[in-house]
């Protein structure tokens, strides 16, 4: 048994560690769980009555995950894929003097085939729906999927999802005969329609009204509710686009950001620092307290800085012993290297006593709670501190699994080396000093700190043999 | 002519300084009006709970982000002073206000006045609460460390606990880590499969395609209507954060004449500070590091500096020449050691979130970092950090071999390596 203070702390740094892991784990169940949504296809409803009341549990998820479709939702499937080309034909006949509905009518033509959309149940919301685009003109309301250039079948079936993916090779191949015949006339077209389509700056807001969405809601004009139509989990490449207003939003909070970054620097700016400069000056001046301008968290900043001094010394001075000089020159330089590398130890050494003796001595303030000491090699954050993200470029999913992998195994190793540290400070102590249960003590202390727990080691008693 | 003119130029500053203070209240988060600050210049005290709110609000920001209920006037008023107090604020006039709240506007408007001339208050308030639009990931913990999770109600462990316990504890531990990376691995593969396929729909021609808050806009309306509310509330903030930026002088003069009115301080010591147990340990584990490290490189240049004076004790002048190069090499060398970690060294190293973009490898030359480059430097830390931890390991090997070695009698049969 362990003494109780020091079972105590141990036991609140380990507990500190878990709990910060659990939170990692927690945030990253959330944003599991938004992409699982987002990449389970919609399967076919019970009931084909699409509700109108914009309930939002009926609105978000599939009321019956993961249900196979039955040869009979696929014959509807492609009932409705016809019904739909019907409307798209009746609507190029309708709109056949704007170039933009043309464009957008042989685009949806091809593409309306492969809209292998939910389910029978919407058929009669489908055509509601169709019979709701004809009546707005104006509004495109055409769901544009655009089959993958020139990516064959076999694609869909490489991508590795098993869920989404019987359902979507399954659900296209009622559809392929019609989806081919089109491909060679629009695949030409994709290019520039899909850029044309962008460019005709109009609200060519694309949805198809879900009966698991809001159908309803669909009526409404203006509002910038292009809940395009996720059809049955992406099983190729989906020509959505985001509402305007969002967009539009979105480009003004990026403009903004830069603004606000790039006006750090004009000449308002600098007759503003000397004001504040100024104001902060005689603030000091006529307030009573600590002069010396140190605060706790600017202590503990400059421990933490001393903390990463320690660790490149240590690595300058194991680069300089595991080097071989080669001749005399070499070897003073590294003589000389030494000797400096002790100098600025112990100048780091006596800037912590006086840290120490700030901190004990004078009317520093309790220290700022919460916050964990870790972080080997803490980022100043001296350097201009960039508002808004930038961007992080990567090339496959590989890259991007080693990415975060390395990440969190940064995590892991800072947050091993605390506990480390942590676990030398109180341990070794008790094991110096013997008392009962020695051995057994000594077996766990040396399976904790040296092999990271994962091993043990065996102590044989030596008896002479009679 | 001239006193004209003056009048004209006191209108215009009268009429500027509350538009300067309703941008900054319009930027901060319940920011009260400007008629408050007037009210606090003459210490009035019905502006004083207004502005303790704005101050908790503002040091404490993401605790009292909405999910739990701003706590009681006292509790906000002692966060306040505490954190304050441990960020350096030289004034003892707020130390000295009621709990209440009820008093003490004027002090409390300096205070935000010095946290808003530190630094860039403001953008970093904005920042935290920032409209998160793309799928991102922090590069350096540096975020997460200084944002303290949720606090978990714990019970102590009172009494004391067998090592089992803390065997037990360490493994769970890895095992918590274990799973993390593979829900880590599996949410990498899902987000690469929304990016490609999306790929064409974004109208921002740089990224190319939509991330998952976006996705989750096109396809939950309802979702959609509210990331558009915060999305237009950050930029009407950040449209006032501008408009402070062009007005701050008229502010910085109107608080000129505020300190102005306040008597200056007599210096008085007023309290015992006392050192928590957290500060003090880390304090002690640095000074141990330094120690032994002073040890080491002691250990290990005494012996070469004598070898190194036995041999060169009769060597001529011209080698003196030759030794002031040498030593000014080195010293700048060690000069560039030392303002790696003075400066924090951030600048090689990427830091802050980055907005996760998928492109083909051929697109180079285009903003942006590359996630190959930034895996290389999360080796080469990765490296340094295992052979910190190595050699943390060693060191507790030889002391444990020393300790058990004063037991005779004994066979000690190591685990197998790795």
């Amino acid at each position: 048994m362990l003494p109780a203070d020091c079972s105590r702390r141990l036991v609140a740094e380990l507990r500190d560690a878990l709990d910060a892991c659990a939170e990692r784990q927690r945030q990253l169940e959330r944003s599991l769980r938004v992409s699982r949504r987002l990449l389970r296809t919609w399967e076919p409803a019970e009931t084909p009555a699409p509700q109108p009341t914009p309930a939002p549990e009926t609105s978000g998820e599939a009321p019956s995950p993961e249900s196979t479709p039955s040869s009979q939702d696929l014959k509807e499937l492609e009932l409705l894929t016809q019904a739909l080309e019907k409307a798209v034909r009746v609507r190029k006949g309708i709109s056949k003097t704007g170039e933009r509905h043309k464009a957008l009518s042989l685009k949806s033509g091809s593409a309306a085939t492969s809209a292998t959309t939910a389910s029978a149940p919407s058929r009669p919301s489908g055509q509601a729906s169709c019979r709701v685009s004809e009546t707005k003109p104006p509004r495109g309301i055409q769901q544009t999927v655009v089959p993958a250039r020139g990516l064959p079948e076999s694609r869909l079936l490489s991508v590795g999802d098993r869920t989404h993916m019987g359902r979507g090779s399954r659900a296209t191949k009622p559809g392929p005969g019609p989806r081919d015949q089109q491909i060679p006339p629009s695949a030409a077209l994709q290019a520039p329609e899909a850029f044309t389509l962008k460019e005709k700056g109009a609200d060519v807001d694309c949805w198809l009204p879900q009966p698991l969405w809001k159908p309803c809601s669909g009526l409404e004009g203006g509002s910038p509710q292009s809940a395009a139509s996720l059809s049955t989990g992406f099983p190729d490449r989906i020509l959505l686009r985001l509402p305007m207003a969002y967009r539009k939003a979105a480009s003004r909070n990026s403009r903004l950001w830069a603004q606000l970054s790039s006006a750090q620097t004009s000449d308002s700016m600098d007759a503003a620092a000397t004001a504040k400069t100024q104001f902060l000056q005689k603030m000091q001046m006529t307030s009573g307290g600590p002069g010396s301008g140190l605060s706790a968290a600017a202590v503990e900043a400059e421990v933490g800085l001393l903390r990463t001094a320690c660790l490149l010394l240590r690595r300058r001075m194991e680069e300089v012993l595991s080097a071989d000089p080669a001749d005399c020159m070499q070897e003073y330089r590294c003589l000389l290297t030494l000797e400096g590398l002790q100098a600025i130890t112990e100048q780091c050494l006596h800037r912590l006593q006086e840290l120490r003796a700030a901190v004990v001595g004078r009317q520093l303030g309790p220290w700022p709670v919460g916050r964990r000491p870790g972080a080997s090699l803490p980022c100043g954050g001296g350097t201009d501190p960039l508002w808004s993200p930038q961007l992080l470029l990567y090339s496959s999913t590989q890259e991007l699994q080693t990415l975060e992998a390395l990440r969190l195994r940064l995590a892991m190793l800072d947050q091993q080396i605390h506990l480390e540290k942590v676990l030398m400070a109180e341990l070794l102590p008790l094991v110096g000093t013997q008392g009962p249960h020695w051995l057994a003590l000594c077996r766990a202390v040396h399976s904790l700190l040296c092999e990271g727990g994962e091993r043990f080691l065996t102590v044989l008693r030596d008896e002479p043999a009679d | 002519m001239g006193r004209r003119r003056r009048r004209v130029d006191r209108g215009a500053a009268v009429g500027a300084l509350p538009e300067a203070i309703a941008a900054l209240s319009r930027t901060l988060p319940a920011g009260p009006s400007p008629e408050i600050f007037r009210r606090a210049k003459f210490d009035r005290p019905e502006a004083a709970p207004a502005l303790w709110q704005l101050l908790f609000r503002v040091l404490s920001p993401l605790s009292a982000d909405g999910a739990s209920a701003s706590p009681a006037q006292e509790a906000q008023v002692r966060a306040v002073k505490s954190e304050l107090r441990s960020q350096g604020y030289p004034r003892q006039a707020l130390a000295q206000l009621p709990e209440d709240g009820s008093q003490g506007s004027r002090e409390l408007l300096l205070a935000l006045a010095w946290l808003l001339a530190r630094g860039p208050l403001l953008e970093r308030l904005l920042a935290q609460t920032r409209v998160r639009l793309g799928d991102e990931i922090p590069l350096c913990e540096c975020e997460a460390l200084a944002r303290p999770g949720p606090p978990v109600p714990r019970v102590e462990a009172d009494g004391p606990v067998d090592i089992r316990h803390l065997q037990w504890l360490m493994g769970k531990l890895r095992f918590q880590w274990r799973k993390l990376i593979t829900s880590q691995q599996e949410q990498c593969a899902l987000l690469g499969k929304i990016h490609s396929y999306t790929r064409g729909c974004h109208s921002d021609r740089s990224l190319g395609h939509l991330s998952v808050a976006e996705t989750e806009l096109l396809r939950d309306a309802e979702g959609g209507q509210q990331l558009l509310r915060r999305l237009e509330s950050e930029n009407v903030c950040l449209e006032a954060a501008l408009r402070w930026r062009r007005q701050e002088l008229v502010f910085w003069r109107w608080m000129d004449t505020v300190l102005g009115t306040c008597p200056p301080e007599a210096s008085q010591p007023t309290f015992v500070p006392r050192i928590p147990e957290r500060g003090a340990g880390e304090w002690e584990l640095v000074a141990r590091e330094l120690q032994a490290l002073q040890e080491e490189l002691r250990g290990a240049a005494e012996p070469r500096r004598a070898a190194w004076e036995a041999r060169v004790g009769g060597w001529g002048p011209e080698w003196s020449a030759v030794q002031r190069a040498s030593r000014e090499a080195v010293g700048l060398e060690l000069a560039a050691l030392q303002r790696a970690w003075e400066r924090g060294g951030a600048a090689a190293q990427p830091h802050g979130p980055c907005r996760l973009v998928k492109s083909d490898a051929g697109a180079s030359g285009g903003p942006g970092l590359r996630a190959a480059q930034v895996i290389e430097v999360l080796r080469s830390r990765e490296a340094c950090l295992e052979a910190v931890l190595c050699q943390l390991q060693r060191q507790c090997r030889q002391e444990l071999a020393r300790l058990a070695g004063a037991l005779p009698g004994l066979i000690w049969i190591l685990p197998p390596g790795r």
